[in-house]
């Protein structure tokens, strides 16, 4: 009889600790998640903040432009007022993506803006933001697939949603953006 | 964008490969399992060429403490039970080598106990060395190395180097990874590294002549492998390889002292730098310094010990001096000759197997981070065709994206590239010709034409030699230096196909003049000199995977990129095969030469220590026993 008492001891200790490492597992990933989406926010603010810098060094040159200038200005306020809602945040930045690189095939028109070194470093600089954000959205997406696969695999998947932990969503294509590749194909 | 675009293509031409596609995941899982078991073999290696070591080491350490006893015993009497103590472990002794040597029965217990005596303290010696060495080296640094490659900061100014940056900073958030320091090195070769002994003082050097020949794609998929590497712990395991190839130098180290001054000098310079207080630069350089002389110290090299024994004078005293040191030569001997076999053998092919594996993996992780495997793969083929030496960078070789001892001394750089391809275009379309890049694949594209041209001059085809002739004078306008390392056309088609002994001799003049202008002018020396001391082998195996092996693997992964022809492998496997029996001979031969060296290196040792003991105890003091 008391070697049956002390495996069943024994049996509730094994799932008492399987069940905290679980859940420091999955606190841990989600912390990942969080951490990652701020990363995405780092790099996308720092788009906001290049954007008049770069509007500076073009605006002498091509004074005729007026619309692109305004269209570029109004896209980057509303990114900065989209705050953290991930859809409304992804759409209002994917319009600015779209905004500066119509700017940008502008800017190919004016040979003489396009060779001055100040634009070719503002160029990378703005080639390497892009690269980070996308890079960014990349190690986001990553972790929430790898926090989402532990939550869903069994045994986890029965005790994760009584744990408290849901599903994260992915950065992914807007609505917008499905639409327009479905045309083009 | 750019990134969208490319991705874009990708994913259109994703749908259209072969179905026996490979994913990064499943490389990498595949080479993490490889790691394990190539762990497992160098393990083994160590433990094979561990027991035979300790086994000559061990007596000289009871020797050692011996002597020193009886010294102690001569001034004040030790008790007796410690020479009962020791009396008992001869015996223990005793007992295992004669089951060594001559099969003995023992009864197993004691047999254990003995040979626990005899292996365990050369055991712990090694591994106190490998401890030791791995504290010395963690506590300098990166810094040294540093030094010793002529690294600089990278200049925020310029528009690559600015790129750079950016580069790394991108693949520090795609991995999650905080960012290194990057350094570049201004140097002949085109190679990147990253150097440390640990994640947290890693470093990467890149040389200036990389990022001006890679587009930004490409740079991206370097630095994606160097992190990459990094944050799979490849620092570490290097750290580990070579501290076991410096453990094994500062033995020989050991083993050498009492002969010879080189030696000593090594070990003060040891015993002085571990016992600094304060870390500083000249700290470091005198890691990298000391590194340096511990992997030149395990090869087979004339020494301090032969210096010792061959010494011109023969005066009795000498000889005298010869013989009551000839068991201490031969231990010498035995070790260097133990040592020297398994890393060839064992030692060396596992560990370079093992890097090999994480060679791979670094290149699935990159091709995760970056999800693009055409980068990286056009980055290799580029690279084949550079030069890879880095000079300073000899003892860290395995460290390095490509194999630095790649044969392509003389390569010409970008600049000349542009001008020889803009002559070669200019002789066919006359001046009006379009500007040509500098670019690495299209100016080897030009190779088979340009053979092809000189196979119809050598014919005799006018057309074809008056087309050489125009390009060289075109380049001789443009670049005179670069002109002069060329041959003349019209000496060498008059050498060749008319045996013109003086136009032949002027070839030979011209040549070795421009290789002289060319030592005077580049301050950076060509091959090493001492070929030895560098660590792209280990053993008779490469530490670094091939390109062709490189890029068949990315392909698996999804890569596109032209093959160029392989050159087949049927000659070699053929010779192997016939000598296969002759090789297993030598190497049984080997077998049986080291291990007959390890028995007479312990009897020899047994008798000189013997008679020591004995000499002590003749002597009139008061002696217990």
């Amino acid at each position: 009889m008391s070697t049956l008492l002390v495996l069943i001891v024994l049996a509730v200790v094994i799932v008492i600790a399987w069940l905290i490492a679980s859940f420091n597992g999955l606190v841990s990933l989600r912390n990942r998640v969080q951490n990652a989406w701020s990363e995405i926010d780092v790099q996308l603010k720092r788009r906001h903040d290049l954007i008049p810098n770069l509007l500076e060094s073009v605006r002498s040159y091509m004074q005729h432009e007026r619309s692109i200038f305004e269209s570029v200005t109004q896209a980057r306020a509303q990114a900065i007022s989209a705050g953290n809602n991930v859809l409304a945040r992804s759409l209002a930045e994917t319009a600015l993506s779209s905004a500066l690189g119509s700017l940008l095939a502008v800017v190919e028109n004016y040979p003489q803006v396009r060779a001055t070194e100040n634009m070719l470093l503002l160029q990378e600089q703005l080639t390497s933001t892009e690269n980070r954000i996308a890079f960014a959205r990349q190690f986001y997406n990553d972790e929430v697939m790898k926090f989402n696969t532990m939550q869903s695999t069994f045994p986890r998947n029965l005790v994760a949603s009584t744990l408290g932990f849901s599903p994260a969503a992915l950065f992914t294509a807007t609505e917008t953006d499905r639409t327009n590749v479905q045309v083009k194909v | 964008m750019t990134i969208s675009e490319s991705a874009h293509a990708n994913a259109i031409s994703a749908r259209f490969l072969p179905r026996d596609r490979e994913s990064f995941f499943d490389a990498q899982r595949r080479n993490r399992r490889a790691t394990w078991r190539m762990s497992l073999f160098c393990l083994l290696s160590v433990l094979v060429m561990g027991i035979p070591l300790a086994l000559i080491t061990t007596p000289l350490l009871y020797g050692l403490a011996l002597i020193i006893a009886d010294i102690i015993n001569s001034f004040s009497p030790l008790p007796a039970a410690f020479w009962q103590f020791s009396s008992d472990l001869a015996h223990l002794g005793l007992i295992a080598i004669g089951w060594l040597l001559q099969q003995k029965p023992a009864d197993p217990q004691v047999l254990a106990v003995g040979l626990a005596v005899m292996l365990l303290p050369g055991v712990l010696l090694s591994l106190v060395l490998w401890f030791g060495i791995k504290l010395m080296f963690q506590r300098s640094g990166v810094g040294g190395a540093l030094l010793a490659l002529k690294a600089r900061e990278p200049n925020q100014g310029d528009l690559k180097e600015l790129q750079l940056a950016d580069v790394v900073q991108e693949m520090a958030i795609a991995s999650g990874f905080p960012a290194p320091t990057v350094m570049l090195v201004d140097s002949a070769g085109a190679n990147a590294a990253a150097l440390g002994t640990s994640p947290d003082d890693a470093r990467f050097v890149v040389s200036r002549r990389l990022i001006d020949d890679l587009n930004r794609d490409e740079i991206e998929a370097v630095l994606a492998h160097l992190i990459a590497s990094i944050g799979n712990g490849d620092l570490h395991i290097a750290f580990r390889m070579t501290a076991v190839l410096e453990s094994c130098g500062l033995l020989v180290a050991f083993i050498n002292s009492p002969f010879g001054p080189q030696s000593r000098r090594v070990l003060w310079r040891i015993f002085r730098y571990g016992f600094r207080a304060s870390i500083g630069k000249d700290n470091a350089q005198e890691a990298a310094v000391i590194a340096k002389l511990l992997s030149r110290g395990s090869n087979l090299e004339t020494d301090d010990i032969d210096n010792f024994f061959d010494s011109g004078r023969r005066s009795s005293l000498r000889s005298i001096r010869n013989f009551l040191f000839f068991p201490i030569f031969f231990t010498n001997t035995a070790i260097k000759l133990c040592l020297w076999f398994f890393s060839m053998t064992t030692l060396g092919p596992a560990m370079a197997l093992l890097w090999r594996t994480r060679v791979y993996l670094a290149d699935a992780s990159a091709v995760e981070l970056t999800r693009n495997p055409d980068g990286l793969a056009s980055a290799l083929q580029k690279l084949s065709y550079e030069p890879g030496e880095i000079p300073g960078g000899d003892w860290a070789a395995h460290l390095f994206f490509v194999n630095p001892k790649s044969a392509h001394h003389g390569a010409p750089d970008a600049r000349q590239r542009k001008l020889i391809a803009q002559a070669w275009n200019t002789s066919q379309n006359g001046a009006t010709a379009a500007p040509i890049s500098g670019g690495i694949t299209e100016f080897y594209k030009l190779q088979p034409e340009f053979a092809g041209t000189v196979k119809a001059a050598l014919a005799g085809d006018a057309q074809a030699a008056e087309r050489l002739r125009t390009t060289y004078h075109t380049l001789q306008s443009s670049d005179p230096a670069l002109a002069a390392e060329l041959p003349n056309p019209d000496d060498f088609l008059a050498a060749a196909r008319l045996r013109d002994p003086e136009a032949l001799a002027r070839l030979m003049a011209a040549h070795k003049h421009a290789l002289l202008q060319k030592d005077a002018t580049q301050p950076t020396k060509g091959p090493s000199s001492q070929p030895d001391s560098s660590s792209s082998h280990a053993g008779l195996i490469s530490l670094h995977p091939s390109i062709e092996r490189r890029l068949k693997r990315l392909a698996r992964m999804g890569a596109h990129f032209e093959a160029t022809k392989s050159k087949s492998g049927v000659i070699p496997l053929v010779l192997v095969l016939i000598l296969s029996p002759l090789i297993l001979l030598a190497l049984g031969l080997l077998i049986l030469l080291v291990s007959i060296m390890t028995m007479a290196s312990l009897v020899f040792l047994v008798i000189w220590l013997a008679a020591i003991h004995k000499v002590f105890a003749l002597l009139p003091h008061t002696v217990a026993g």
